[in-house]
């Protein structure tokens, strides 16, 4: 989608790999350490939460909102992106539109989500405390009312 | 006399008596004959023959020859026959169905004869009256079969549980569940995956060091390497902050003769002591091999002897005191009651069964403690001192955090628990505070992967039965918005002094063993409370626990679904492994068995111990088990039936010979060298060298094989794995590594001789690999099938021709040729009826030696080229992996050969090769990876 991103509440954001490190900055040789990346922090699924990610082909995405949209068992369902993810969330939530006949009203809002990496030092014996780091990722949320609800409200 | 008529004849004869040799030889004839018959046609010819007969005998040699027959025919009416019962002699509808039990329902002349025949047969059936089920189920009596049947294979607490539920397997000295009896495979996967699955981890061995840091530290570094990754001198874990895990060698071996992985924890250093503390926890297998050599490094070697106050087996002295209690109540309940006359009769004559906790088949006098002289360390062995639940899954926090209860502080008067003297001290009171404040914090974390790896966090927590809900429920994550302190749990850990526990310490453990409240004493006070289902208030003083809680690092190797499979460990005092699995349980949890931590270490992605340690002496032991099993199967089924994997043109279906793999792709890449060597040589006129390059070949070919375990040349190995472009895949970043070129493989692999890797692969479109299936290198015109479309499956084996067949039917056709050519040799009586076992006999022997349908002879041909693909290596375990959607199989390579593969081959298709089952001649394409 050729759509820009919406900022919603404008957050300060440069580019989203940046990396911003909160221990003592030491100067990192990608030799000495390995970089272990956490899970991001997550909150409990509801049911009419979707996560988008990568991996799991875009129609089967599309189809599982899609789905979700015409059960009619929920009032609104919040698609989530994250990083790369973002423009594919995105592209959803449009095609999703496109597909009303734009009786789908979006609602976008972004979000800065912190991650964090651990660097477990090569040799551990003489290397000493492993570190972690924190670094800043974007996300976007995007709220599409269910059918249900959108033709009691036109 | 044709043959079936004599066939008749022997059938007509076969009960009669055949004593009675009469030689009437009237006529001169030699043929004997039997007297019965004699008898018979005497009968019909009497009145004539009778001068005749009178004649040619004597009348003294004729009546004894009579009298002898009439005796031997009385006798043969007399005995009954071993088939026949009495009612036999009954006509035929006089005869009952029920008179072959019920004696009673004969006629009473025979019913004397029929009791005695019953008394005769029943004195063989029954040695011996079982007890009544009543009397088996009586709880001193199945105590006392329980211990019995512990005494060879050790029962972990929970095996009655288990054992009601699963399948029950006797593996390395222990009795485990394998697998659930109920269908739970995939709810098994989905627990992991999203809610929480509990396995009981028990018979993991733990070995305690105590000593000084440095000693411990110099002479433990003998046993591991750097290059394989952490060791024990690790800052994080030396800390006692994270736990560890390592390979350990034997002692200063270290590329090779591997004994296992092993975790450790380290103590956290008490202020003002110098000595340090540190658990060994190994797989029961690695035990027998890791403890000799412990010692040896050590230096320990004076075991000391146990004495019953001080050490104390388990098994003797925790019950001493519940046993004091029981005699006091029984001669009440005698009074009571009267009814237990037989117990109370027992009590008497010996002292009464006591419940085996911990280990039950060591003697007392085992020592299990080493001590060394010089350099003051001392090994313990605590097996099956402390009891280890695993939980794994991103709720697993949720459940703990529901299940257990931090200990309120205890102020009251002083007794002999360990706990309230604890309180009295104002800094253990408060650590106490603090650790569960952590507690507190970590029940806002919503999923187990967010933490630092390996965290440790020590605990006092309360009886969770104390907190038992009335029915099941499934444990719910209540989760705050992230805070400050939360936020810094996250970051940096558990802080030092809170990884301390009261576990760590002997005495604690002991008393808190001792001093369990029993469930039936619980139940009582339950039952007094005024309103029912409420909580026990106050709670009793015995029940603090100290627990250490250990956080399992999830998948942690390659670059996808990281932290998979993250969990908790619980590692609890012994005796309280039920008090705490129970409550568990009713949080919603799935159990898994043994298999399950099998699927648990595949879909991570690690290799799995003992199955994927061809290396270490328990990995190769379990191959030879698991063959044995496997040709057991294979061997059941009828020749025709099994499937022929000659044909398939596999010629190991059962077990991998790494050893042949790895000794014959070194000469392959030795014949190409040696030719470059010629060449280049030739040019300079010099031919001295192949005598010493042969030796060189020599040397190679008579080491043993070795797994790779060095971090950075695996490192450097996946980097070459990988594609550098390829669709849907950004291009990798190659950053420092060196290219794939010829002079960067040759040093690679004169750094790893004989050599394999662990490799995972994963199918692109169709196939299910299995155990055992065999990678292959694809070819040029193989890659090219790959443009074609993801979907274009891969290429066949030409079917492979059995000549094993034909030899096995001409031995079996000579065998039985000789067999009836033999039997024909003896009279026709016999020969008509040859007998079933002589022509059977010789399969089994035959198949055992060497020829099995189905299976190549032992020595086996080249196995690299024995197909029209070049085989790499084999899959140790496959399966149809429900976390990537497509088969995944794990295995190990050949290091000599897939760099060979992967410099061949274009830069698109890096890393492609195929897979083929041993049951299929189907090639499928998979990809490979290497993760470290």
């Amino acid at each position: 989608m050729t759509e820009p991103r919406n900022p919603g509440m404008s957050i300060p954001q440069t580019a989203p790999t940046h990396v911003e490190s909160t221990s003592t900055p030491v100067e990192m040789d990608p030799v000495e350490y390995t970089l272990r990346k956490r899970l991001p922090r997550k909150l409990p699924k509801r049911r009419n939460d979707v996560y988008v990610n990568m991996k799991t082909d875009f129609r089967a995405q599309l189809a599982r909102c899609q789905k979700l949209l015409e059960s009619g068992g929920h009032r609104e369902i919040c698609v989530h992106g994250l990083g790369l993810a973002i423009n594919r969330a995105i592209n959803i939530a449009l095609q999703l539109q496109a597909s009303s006949q734009g009786m789908l009203q979006l609602a976008a809002n972004t979000s800065t989500v912190e991650l964090v990496d651990d660097l477990e030092p090569e040799d551990p014996d003489e290397a000493g405390e492993p570190m972690t780091r924190t670094r800043n990722n974007s996300a976007i949320h995007i709220k599409l009312p269910a059918a249900s609800v959108q033709i009691s409200s036109v | 006399m044709s043959s079936s008529k004599a066939k008749m004849w022997e059938k007509k004869m076969r009960h009669q008596p055949t004593s009675v040799q009469y030689s009437s030889t009237p006529n001169g004839g030699d043929a004997p004959v039997s007297g019965t018959y004699l008898w018979w046609s005497m009968c019909r010819l009497c009145a004539d023959c009778v001068q005749t007969v009178c004649r040619l005998c004597a009348g003294g040699a004729f009546a004894r020859a009579r009298a002898a027959e009439v005796s031997a025919m009385l006798k043969a009416v007399n005995r009954t026959t071993g088939k026949c019962h009495v009612f036999g002699s009954l006509p035929k509808h006089m005869r009952r169905r029920a008179m072959s039990h019920n004696t009673k329902r004969l006629p009473l002349r025979l019913r004397d004869r029929a009791n005695r025949m019953s008394l005769k047969a029943g004195s063989k059936k029954e040695p011996a009256k079982n007890k009544s089920r009543k009397a088996r189920r009586r709880h001193g009596n199945m105590l006392l079969e329980f211990n019995r049947r512990q005494r060879k294979n050790v029962w972990l607490e929970t095996h009655i549980w288990h054992a009601k539920r699963f399948i029950m397997v006797k593996k390395w000295g222990y009795c485990l569940g394998h697998r659930p009896t109920n269908k739970c495979y995939r709810p098994c996967y989905r627990a992991m995956n999203s809610h929480c699955l509990l396995q009981d981890h028990s018979y993991y061995c733990c070995i305690e060091l105590q000593g000084e840091e440095s000693t411990l530290l110099a002479s433990l570094s003998r046993l591991t390497s750097k290059e394989a990754g952490p060791t024990f001198a690790a800052a994080m874990t030396l800390s006692g902050q994270r736990q560890g895990s390592v390979v350990v060698y034997r002692a200063g071996q270290y590329p090779l003769q591997p004994l296992g992985p092993v975790t450790f924890l380290w103590r956290p250093q008490i202020q003002g002591s110098t000595i340090r503390q540190l658990w060994i926890w190994a797989h029961p297998t690695i035990k027998k091999d890791l403890l000799p050599e412990l010692q040896t490094v050590c230096e320990c070697c004076e075991a000391v002897v146990p004495s019953i106050n001080l050490m104390g087996t388990p098994a003797e002295v925790v019950p001493t005191t519940e046993c004091e209690q029981k005699p006091n109540e029984t001669p009440e309940a005698k009074q009571i009651t009267g009814t237990k006359r037989k117990k109370t009769c027992k009590d008497a004559t010996g002292p009464p069964t006591k419940k085996i906790i911990g280990d039950g088949t060591r003697s007392p006098t085992t020592p299990i403690t080493w001590k060394s002289s010089s350099t003051g360390v001392i090994i313990n062995d605590l097996t099956m001192e402390m009891v280890r639940f695993r939980l794994i899954g991103p709720q697993s926090l949720t459940v703990l955090s529901e299940t257990l209860e931090t200990a309120g502080v205890h102020k009251s008067k002083p007794s002999s628990l360990w706990w309230s003297e604890q309180c009295k001290d104002e800094s253990k009171r408060s650590l106490h505070q603090e650790q569960s404040d952590i507690y507190r914090l970590l029940k806002g974390i919503h999923l187990t992967g967010e933490l630092p790896p390996g965290t440790v966090l020590g605990l006092t927590v309360e009886d969770p039965r104390l907190t038992l809900p009335t029915k099941k429920v499934v444990a719910l994550p209540h989760v705050k918005q992230s805070e400050e302190k939360s936020r810094e749990l996250m970051l940096k850990g558990v802080p030092k002094h809170c990884c301390q526990s009261y576990l760590w310490e002997r005495s604690v453990r002991d008393n808190v063993t001792e001093n369990k409240i029993s469930e039936q004493e619980l139940n009582r006070r339950r039952s007094e409370m005024l309103v029912p289902g409420s909580r026990l208030t106050p709670t009793p003083p015995q029940s603090r626990i100290p627990i250490l809680l250990v956080h399992q690092p999830g998948k942690q190797v390659g670059c996808e679904m990281m932290s998979w499979g993250a969990g908790w460990d619980l590692l609890l005092p012994k005796g309280w492994g039920m008090a705490f699995w129970v409550p568990l349980v009713y949080r919603g949890v799935r159990i898994g068995g043994l298999n399950m931590s099998l699927k648990h270490s595949q879909i991570k992605g690690v290799p799995h111990f003992p199955h994927d340690y061809p290396d270490c002496p328990s990995g190769v032991a379990f191959q030879e088990e698991q063959e044995a099993e496997l040709l057991k199967t294979f061997k059941r089924r009828p020749p025709a039936k099994r499937t022929n994997y000659i044909k398939h043109g596999c010629l190991a279906p059962f077990r991998c010979p790494w050893q042949q793999l790895a000794e014959e792709w070194e000469p392959i890449r030795w014949n190409r060298e040696r030719r470059k060597t010629v060449r280049s040589k030739q040019r300079q006129s010099v031919t001295s060298f192949s005598l010493h390059d042969l030796l060189n070949c020599h040397e190679w070919i008579s080491a043993a094989f070795m797994l790779s375990r060095n971090r950075k040349s695996l490192r450097l190995l996946s980097g070459w794995c990988r594609p550098t472009t390829s669709k849907g895949q950004r291009p990798c970043r190659v950053g420092d590594q060196p290219p794939l070129n010829h002079s960067a493989v040759m040093s690679f692999l004169t750094a790893h001789r004989m050599s394999l890797v662990w490799v995972r692969l994963s199918t692109l479109s169709k196939g299910k690999p299995e155990p055992h299936a065999m990678v292959c290198v694809p070819t040029a015109e193989d890659l090219q099938l790959l443009n074609k479309g993801p979907g274009s499956s891969g290429p066949q084996e030409p079917p492979h021709g059995d000549h094993f067949k034909s030899r096995i039917k001409h031995k079996k056709k000579g065998l039985r040729k000789a067999a009836t050519s033999s039997l024909s040799e003896m009279s026709h009586l016999s020969a008509s009826e040859p007998k079933p076992s002589s022509s059977k006999e010789p399969d089994p022997s035959q198949s055992s030696s060497d020829l099995t349908f189905g299976l190549w002879p032992d020595p086996l041909p080249r196995v690299t080229s024995h197909c029209c693909r070049l085989t790499l290596g084999w899959a140790t375990q496959g399966d149809f992996s429900l976390s990537v959607g497509c088969g995944e199989a794990l295995g190990f390579v050949c290091v000599a050969g897939l760099l060979k593969t992967l410099s061949n081959q274009p830069m698109e298709h890096r890393g492609m090769l195929l897979l083929r089952n041993p049951t299929s001649l189907h090639y499928r394409f998979v990809k490979l990876t290497i993760e470290v």
